[in-house]
């Protein structure tokens, strides 16, 4: 059931997928790893689409270095935890959402309880050992995982499904070395708005996913292109894990 | 006979794009990835360790099939094929 506020706010995107599709999204509860580059434009948008139930988390305190992309974060919350800063902007975007910010840094000991009971996670974080794990979580929790990584105007995304599709460590085995790495604001808005564009399609069982193909981004040619990928039978993670019912969002 | 090398994100900066190289029948792949990246030295120890092997993380691909880095010195290359080698991009 819908408030005639909210009616009136999703009135635009339910000509799109009526009132079934915007119940899924109010039922729905997305798990954001990560307030930064990538986290800012995914959260806002699927705070602004109706996802009923978003959990961000975030180790940080917002620096005025990040204020290039992040773009949750305004001049006034530097010093500010972005936890913080995420939430209340969030619930200021869409109040009738329901979002919870946690302010830790994710690691094996916590990761399983942080997700919880998650419909999907979205690899919004600046280092592979946490997408590792967390590519093992939504393995081990049979859901999907939304990849994104970004680089100066450079980006990639794709959807992992346990089971059917490559998971992360099918397409990179090792982690690249860790740097400070350029990045201008637009990149991961670009490769973060086509990560919430997946969350939404799969919570809403319509379109194509980006399952199996990794999507590239060159912004200083204005060029997109995908390279397919395949399951590594022998991968350490999803080696073994075999297809289930992945496609229970479908219609 | 001609190859056509395709190189993504942190290598296309320092090696460019979409090269058509002229190779010997027998030429390796790693061997003909070893020859281009040589032309700009950041650009080879990007991509190459310093015992002249890929880094670990480096992607190789080969007419949109995946070359193991343990394999890649002995596959060789034909007229045709495009090549495609990046680097996991870690940014968020």
């Amino acid at each position: 059931m819908f408030s005639e506020r909210e009616r009136e706010r999703y009135k635009r995107q339910m000509i799109l997928f009526g009132d079934e599709g915007q119940e899924r999204l109010k039922k729905a509860h997305i798990f954001i790893a990560g307030a930064g580059g990538l986290g800012s434009p995914v959260s806002l948008y699927l705070a602004v689409a109706g996802v009923g139930t978003i959990t961000i988390v975030d180790m940080d305190v917002v620096d005025q270095t990040n204020l290039n992309r992040q773009i949750l974060h305004f001049d006034r919350d530097i010093g500010r935890k972005k936890t913080t800063s995420a939430k209340e902007k969030l619930r200021e975007i869409n109040p009738d959402i329901t979002v919870h910010a946690i302010d830790v840094k994710i690691d094996e000991t916590n990761a399983a309880d942080l997700v919880g009971k998650a419909d999907g996670i979205v690899d919004a974080m600046d280092n592979y050992p946490t997408r590792y794990l967390l590519n093992d979580l939504a393995i081990a929790k049979q859901i999907p995982f939304f990849h994104g990584g970004i680089r100066g105007f450079y980006g990639q995304a794709t959807t992992i499904i346990p089971g059917t599709t490559p998971c992360l460590k099918c397409i990179f085995p090792k982690a690249p070395p860790k740097e400070v790495f350029p990045v201008v604001g637009v990149t991961p808005g670009i490769i973060g708005t086509v990560q919430a564009n997946e969350v939404l399609k799969y919570v809403l069982g319509i379109g194509e996913l980006l399952t199996g193909r990794l999507f590239i981004w060159d912004g200083m040619q204005a060029h997109a292109e995908e390279i397919c990928m395949e399951r590594n039978p022998y991968c350490e993670a999803c080696g073994g894990v075999a297809k289930k019912t992945t496609a229970g969002k479908k219609k | 006979m001609t190859v056509k090398i395709r190189f993504f994100a942190r290598f296309r900066e320092l090696l460019g794009t979409d090269i058509m190289s002229d190779v010997v029948a027998g030429t390796m792949f790693t061997s003909l990835i070893t020859t281009i990246a040589k032309k700009n030295p950041e650009g080879y120890t990007a991509i190459f360790n310093e015992k002249g092997a890929f880094h670990e993380f480096v992607i190789l691909m080969k007419n949109g099939k995946r070359i193991d880095i343990a394999d890649a010195a002995k596959t060789p290359v034909a007229d045709g094929d495009e090549i495609a080698v990046f680097p996991p991009v870690a940014g968020g």
